[in-house]
């Protein structure tokens, strides 16, 4: 008898949806739909490919002859004529039709060849890359997966006490923050929180005086100079989780199926976890989108903070107009961005049949 | 026949009348001015357009002269300092209201534009278009439309050129109109299946104009909230391509006013006035456009109306 309600509540959260009546249930593994998804994601990819592509030769002269100028113009004394060629040649530039230099410009990208870098002359676009993503993927991942746990939570809250003071607090406050670019808010704690109050390292990845590799105190300074610049991005992105759970918890809480379990008896607890869980779904399918977000946040937010990432790499090559790191940051961005997204798909697929006819 | 005009123009205004007093009595509005939070939003937003459009006439001295002494803290002839380069913040702001708000706004209008195109063809068109517009929303929707800026805004440099205005709100229109498409494509898929509609099919009524007439309609309030989520975005949005420095930045708005202050690091000299006020004033005119849309998400979603 003790587990009775659970079971009807597990019920209940099973069959709540209005769709769920017309879709047809497939156990197993969607195999269409992880068809279609995976010849979307190989469109989309080669678009971004080809799009990385052209906007060079769209450029007056060729970029070998921008690239070259530019370093001719900073000075840079190893520099001959002879090497204008070997940049042609990089960039895949020759009197051949264009469909074949776009296959030789495919070729080199998948070998990992994505240039050489002229602000960083004459290390490869692809090691900057290598060692710059792992700091700005620890930021996106750690800020977007708190975030999504303290928004939900927060939504929750407000939304079982809507229109109370707290539900008003907590929705004005998470907005207000939000309504900041991840830069401003970025510099305006550093200003309060290490240049006013010197709580917090004005910047980089980890202190001078630690040695990189796992040992503790390196961990340690990581995680002490990482404070604000996650901070930044939770404030900046907690905003949407909040909304977006409280303006599904409340019609949830509305709803036949709830009226229903009060009406079993169900204890006001239970109650509000199938609300909860119901409201949870659309912020789940978010979740893919805000990493976009998180991305476009922590890009901004690196070069205050000199933190080490993409996003310091990137105002330099702007700055320097250099075009190879600046195509290969593009690239690096799209792909990361896709594959994150298509692994998510997938797993939905996978998870939620209804996904699978929604998408279609 | 003077008669006639005069009862002419007395219908006129009548029905003008009529329309007027619809208008403010209709639930949109009384919604939007009932919900406190979206009257302060409202009149912040009307304070910022006063500002936006007199505020070039209202500054003290040109915002771009380099004319006074440099960082300046605030004083009664500086009421917010100079900058690093001897112009007056106050004028820089005044003037930057203006051009800060346009782009937001014409951000809003074509990027909403064209959700409400791409939203309403994919729900409406045959399977195969209505997937490739719903594949391609997607695209958009994931990519940072950050890297996007990046791209297009370094090749314009190596051009000689910098992002225009014209250039930036094409740019912040072409990376933010997916989210909107996807949410309006939905409410039109679900607006399409009401019985309403499906007896004007079956009257007769064209499918345009049941497009236009009756669910373009019902969508408003949708249509109305993508318009301040976007105007946000091409606010965000200017911030962002002055800030990586692929902008104007010669023109005075408010991201060029940070950006100055944020290349001469005034967040760590401690030239607060300098880099303050524009901040603020970006973060404030997006936290307006948030406050007004929590009065039109109560229109098109009745439950969390206060009763």
């Amino acid at each position: 008898m003790a587990d009775y309600p659970q079971n009807i509540e597990s019920k209940i959260t099973g069959g709540n949806n209005e769709m769920s009546s017309n879709v047809r249930r497939k156990p197993g593994i969607p195999y269409v739909y992880i068809i279609k998804k995976t010849i979307t994601f190989i469109v989309v990819l080669f678009s971004a490919l080809t799009v990385n592509f052209i906007l060079p030769r769209l450029l007056p002269g060729n970029p070998a002859e921008v690239v070259y100028s530019t370093l001719v113009r900073e000075g840079a004394t190893s520099i001959s004529p002879a090497y204008l060629h070997q940049l042609e040649v990089e960039y895949g530039i020759s009197n051949a039709p264009i469909l074949v230099q776009y296959f030789h410009y495919l070729v080199a990208l998948f070998h990992g060849n994505l240039g050489v870098s002229l602000s960083y002359f004459p290390e490869p676009v692809s090691s900057i890359l290598l060692t710059a993503l792992p700091w700005t993927l620890y930021l996106v991942v750690t800020a977007t997966v708190i975030s999504f746990f303290m928004g939900n939570r927060l939504g929750r809250y407000a939304g079982l006490n809507r229109n109370a003071r707290k539900d008003v607090i907590i929705d004005i406050t998470t907005l207000f923050f939000q309504s900041f670019p991840a830069f401003v808010l970025g510099f305006i704690l550093l200003l309060i929180f290490s240049v006013e109050l010197p709580l917090f390292p004005i910047g980089e990845a980890y202190g001078r005086s630690v040695t990189p590799g796992l040992n503790f105190p390196f961990i340690v300074s990581v995680i002490y100079h990482s404070i604000l610049p996650l901070l930044t991005i939770i404030l900046t992105s907690l905003g949407g989780w909040v909304i977006g759970l409280r303006n599904n918890i409340i019609p949830s809480l509305n709803s036949d199926f709830i009226k229903f379990s009060r009406s079993l008896g169900f204890r006001k607890s239970q109650i509000n976890r199938i609300a909860y869980r119901n409201a949870l779904l659309p912020n789940l399918t978010g979740f893919a989108m805000s990493l976009g977000f998180s991305v476009t946040g922590v890009l901004l937010e690196e070069e205050i903070f000199s933190y080490p990432g993409i996003g310091l790499y990137m105002i330099t090559a702007i700055d320097s107009l250099d075009y190879p790191l600046i195509q290969g940051i593009f690239l690096l961005v799209i792909i990361a961005v896709l594959v994150a997204n298509f692994i998510v798909d997938i797993l939905y697929g996978i998870l939620d049949p209804r996904i699978r006819q929604e998408v279609g | 026949m003077s008669m006639e005009a005069t009862v002419g123009s007395k219908i006129k205004k009548q029905s003008l009348f009529d329309a007027i007093s619809a208008f403010t009595h209709s639930t949109t509005i009384r919604l939007l001015l009932g919900n406190r939070k979206s009257k302060i939003g409202l009149v912040i937003l009307i304070a910022y357009i006063f500002i936006g459009i007199f505020g070039g006439l209202l500054s003290p001295y040109s915002p771009t002269a380099y004319e006074f002494a440099a960082n300046l803290p605030p004083s009664l002839a500086h009421p917010l300092g100079t900058t690093a380069y001897g112009q007056d913040v106050f004028s820089q702001i005044l003037t930057g209201i203006g051009p800060t708000l346009a782009v937001g706004f014409l951000t809003g209008i074509i990027a909403t534009g064209i959700s409400v195109l791409a939203g309403l063809s994919a729900g409406f068109s045959s399977e195969g278009v209505s997937s490739a517009i719903n594949a391609v929303t997607n695209v958009f929707l994931v990519i940072p439309g950050i890297v996007i800026i990046m791209l297009f805004g370094a090749f314009f440099l190596g051009d000689h050129t910098s992002l225009g205005y014209i250039a930036m709100i094409a740019i912040l229109s072409l990376t933010g109109w997916a989210w909107g498409a996807r949410t309006l494509r939905s409410q039109a898929l679900s607006t399409a299946k009401n019985d309403f509609i499906t007896s004007s099919l079956l009257i007769g009524e064209k499918r345009l104009s049941i497009i236009f007439r009756q669910i373009i309609r019902a969508m408003l309030p949708i249509i109305v909230s993508n318009f301040f989520f976007t105007a946000i975005y091409g606010v965000m949005g200017l911030t962002f391509v002055e800030y990586l420095g692929v902008g104007n930045l010669l023109e005075v708005n408010l991201g060029t006013t940070l950006y100055w202050a944020i290349n001469n690091q005034a967040y760590i000299t401690g030239e607060w006035w300098w880099i303050m006020p524009p901040s603020i004033l970006i973060s404030l005119l997006m936290f307006t456009f948030v406050l007004i849309n929590f009065g039109v998400d109560e229109i098109s979603n009745p439950s969390l109306r206060k009763y």
